[in-house]
């Protein structure tokens, strides 16, 4: 049984589709905005995940192929075994995308995704390259263990990664209201992209925005509180490979310092972006509880329960 | 799909949406209103910090902030702007205004157009507020 590669089929949609926003936008003056080399970069960065992949398609196929050999069952190749493979597929993507924004190591690979200013279709591109560095494929071997083919996994995969390609907009404002209940949607993402203190690590959906009301990590988009897009402190750069590499070289320098105990140097790895051993730095609770202080009335909204 | 044909459709499609992009009139800098919109451009990257200083370049394309933790530079990238505490930073004169290199993998050379009496006044605002 093959599958077809559906993000490879889909470049030329994304394409179509990023001219369409960039004339709306130009001709209603509204919708979001764009910038050339903000544009480039994210481009150039999302050729660069296609040709990560290809590079790394070996381990990640050897790995997978490698786990197959043990799995408990063979669930076959029936239309709805690939439904309830696409679910559970974006279940793990739930749980990837969580420790992609929790655990710094793997926020290296992701904080790219965030590095830009705007929002739109193009920032669905500025994709990681070091995605394979994260070792996150660990977190498909339940799937495979449970007889859902390597194949059907890399497939469901490309599914979740197109859904989430139309998104990445300010075009569309909110859509009907059961959409936006289950699905994730422009809206829903815009928080997961705004720097606000409100909306840090919200969102964390790649398809079903389910998983966040579940797992308690769901912040609804507020008129009062419009999501600023990008970084806590955002790059001075537009080069893809300092924006691929920088938080890397970022750790790296962190675990070099001189004076610090090993689980301090571990933890500058492991610990949630933010983290520092004296403190000088805000991690995004530090974040929320001095903007609560700073704004008490906004105690206990959305995305401030707690604090 | 093969790559032969995968990759030039990938390079022609960023081609013609970066050349429609700037054609469109989207390729202009951030300029800075006034020193009220660098000093909130600052605070969007530095909230809660006590910006005692504001000097804006006569560019409009980047801003000296004075506070409490030492100086600070807010300066255009593309149609945004990014905030930059100068620690560690060193500063060089230069004919057409003055370079700072900042020990961030980011940001490592940034060349800031000012004439002459403006650099020499940000050069010395800079090592004064340091010290």
């Amino acid at each position: 049984m093959t599958y077809p590669d559906v993000v490879q089929y889909a470049v030329p949609l994304f394409v179509v589709l990023v001219l369409a926003e960039l004339i709306y936008i130009r001709l209603t003056g509204e919708g979001g905005r764009y910038e050339t080399r903000d544009a480039l970069t994210s481009l150039v960065m999302g050729a660069g995940n296609v040709i990560s992949g290809i590079l790394f398609a070996g381990v990640t196929l050897g790995f997978f192929f490698w786990l197959w050999q043990f799995r408990f069952f063979d669930l076959g190749h029936a239309w709805y075994v690939v439904v309830i493979a696409f679910i559970l597929d974006d279940l793990r993507y739930y749980w990837v995308h969580r420790l992609g924004h929790r655990v710094r190591w793997v926020w290296a690979s992701h904080v790219n995704h965030h590095s830009s200013q705007h929002y739109n279709l193009t920032t669905a591109l500025r994709q990681t390259w070091t995605g394979i560095f994260t070792f996150m494929i660990v977190l498909s071997a339940p799937m495979i263990l449970l007889g859902f083919h390597p194949y059907m996994i890399l497939f469901v995969g490309g599914l979740n990664l197109v859904y989430q390609f139309w998104i990445h907009t300010e075009a569309i404002v909110k859509l009907p209201r059961w959409f936006e209940a289950v699905m994730n949607t422009p809206s829903h993402h815009r928080v997961h992209h705004g720097r606000n203190a409100r909306y840090l690590d919200a969102n964390y959906a790649g398809v079903f925005i389910i998983w966040d009301k579940w797992f308690g990590t769901y912040v609804p988009e507020l008129e009062a509180d419009a999501p600023d897009y990008g970084l806590v402190h955002n790059l001075g750069t537009f080069n893809p490979i300092r924006i691929a590499f920088h938080e890397w070289v970022a750790i790296a320098r962190d675990m070099m310092k001189p004076g610090l105990s090993w689980r301090q140097r571990l933890n500058y790895a492991l610990k949630p972006p933010g983290w520092s051993h004296d403190n000088s730095r805000n991690p995004s609770e530090v974040i929320k509880a001095k903007y609560v202080e700073m704004n008490p009335d906004v105690r206990g909204t959305p995305g401030f329960e707690g604090y | 799909m093969p790559l032969y044909i995968l990759g030039p459709a990938v390079v022609l499609g960023i081609g013609l949406i970066v050349l429609l992009t700037h054609l469109l009139g989207f390729s202009r800098a951030y300029a800075f209103v006034d020193e009220e919109d660098a000093r909130v451009r600052w605070l969007r990257e530095w909230p809660g910090d006590e910006v005692r200083e504001v000097v804006l370049a006569a560019d409009r394309r980047a801003a000296l902030v004075s506070t409490p933790s030492g100086p600070g530079v807010v300066w255009a990238l593309g149609a945004d702007t990014v905030a930059k505490r100068l620690t560690r930073a060193e500063v060089r004169r230069l004919a057409d205004g003055l370079r700072i290199d900042l020990p961030d993998f980011t940001a490592r050379h940034l060349r800031l157009r000012l004439d002459r009496t403006e650099a020499a006044a940000w050069a010395h605002r800079i090592a004064g507020i340091s010290t």
